[in-house]
């Protein structure tokens, strides 16, 4: 797509219309063809002295849902998102735990994990929709994105205490069915990876787990291969996302 | 009242006629308005009028290349249009015939 300078307050407008309408769980498709059609309107307007609120009014937020009104919301899409992120979710605990043995899950931790895919998603959506729609500074999004993610972390401490505090019916894979299911995760990860064109689902678990796993074979302390697996996760997303950013910045010039 | 809700149903009417008199694209539409007299009228309240309008297939839209800035996007009537641009003429004739009667023979008294 041809790249047209709006000025950084409107830019910021689009931006966050974008998010609010996908985070509203509407089409693709259709958030691309409004967003341009508003994009050359601005575009045009600007060069001729308007400003965004002649355009937009004097609420962001109410324009923003008058045009999210219009638009259907996609359920079909977000039938297909949900046991995505449900099985993201899981392929990250059964990467770990087959790299340590057999499977073998409580009800607890597989309704527990579950749960937290979906208020996870609800409440990063809602957050998304809350910080787009009354246009927040970026520190105000990452203190609010923040505070989600530190909110699920405690949930996923519950869980993991309320599974070894009640004893709940456990599920043993076994040697043939911790393999099966290590099988069908993996084509799940390399299907997910084509489809959506991204290689960032692999390159997470080989993140976490690689460093885990190539240190069992060194003479490293437990201790030291704890720090030492920590640290290279963090240098190994940190690296990721700096050249996604990098690759982002250079495709917008 | 406030004007809001009293624009509401004039400016579908409004643009389903600019549109009628040429294919056109949304930023024109909104001068066009502008210089009825439309000002009050912020420009992007024409966007999800026009959604709605092409959502009940009373307009068509293409996308064409622009000589100087991003692609725009032209709205032409469908045959659905035209016959909702003539009943909102009807009704529009009915309405303001009303109003104008209340006002001559009600406050003008």
């Amino acid at each position: 797509m041809d790249h047209f300078t709006l000025s950084e307050k409107s830019q910021k407008f689009i931006d966050d219309l974008r998010i609010y309408l996908f985070s509203s769980g509407k089409n693709d498709k259709e958030i691309n063809e409004i967003t341009e059609e508003l994009e050359a309107h601005i575009y045009e307007a600007e060069i001729n002295n308007k400003s965004i609120e002649q355009i937009i009014g004097a609420s962001p937020k109410q324009y923003m849902q008058s045009i999210s009104q219009e638009m259907k919301t996609d359920i079909h899409s977000w039938m297909l998102y949900i046991p995505l992120i449900i099985i993201g979710a899981f392929s990250f605990s059964v990467f770990g735990d087959l790299l340590q043995g057999t499977l073998s899950y409580s009800i607890i931790i597989i309704t527990g994990t579950i749960l937290y895919s979906l208020l996870f998603t609800a409440s990063v959506f809602t957050a998304f929709r809350y910080i787009a729609k009354n246009q927040l500074s970026r520190i105000k999004e990452l203190l609010i994105l923040g505070s989600v993610v530190v909110l699920s972390l405690f949930f996923i401490f519950g869980i993991i205490i309320a599974d070894s505090f009640y004893n709940s019916p456990t599920i043993n894979f076994g040697i043939i069915g911790s393999i099966f299911t290590g099988l069908i995760f993996f084509s799940f990860i390399i299907t997910f990876s084509i489809w959506s064109k991204t290689v960032v689902l692999p390159l997470f678990l080989a993140a976490i787990h690689l460093p885990d796993l190539l240190l069992r074979y060194t003479s490293f302390q437990e201790e030291s291969q704890l720090a030492i697996s920590i640290t290279v996760t963090y240098i190994f997303i940190a690296g990721y996302l700096f050249y996604v950013v990098r690759k982002e910045k250079r495709s917008s010039e | 009242m406030s004007h809001t809700q009293m624009m509401k149903g004039i400016l579908d009417g409004c643009l389903l006629g600019i549109i009628k008199g040429k294919e056109t694209y949304g930023y024109e539409m909104a001068e066009r308005l502008s210089n009825y007299g439309f000002s009050a009228v912020s420009e992007g309240t024409i966007y999800p009028i026009l959604m709605r309008m092409q959502r009940e297939g009373l307009v068509t839209s293409v996308r064409k290349e622009s000589t100087a800035g991003p692609k725009r996007k032209y709205y032409s009537l469908t045959i659905k249009g035209e016959q909702a641009l003539e009943d909102f003429l009807i009704r529009w004739k009915q309405l303001e015939e009303n109003v104008n009667a209340v006002i001559t023979q009600e406050i003008k008294k």
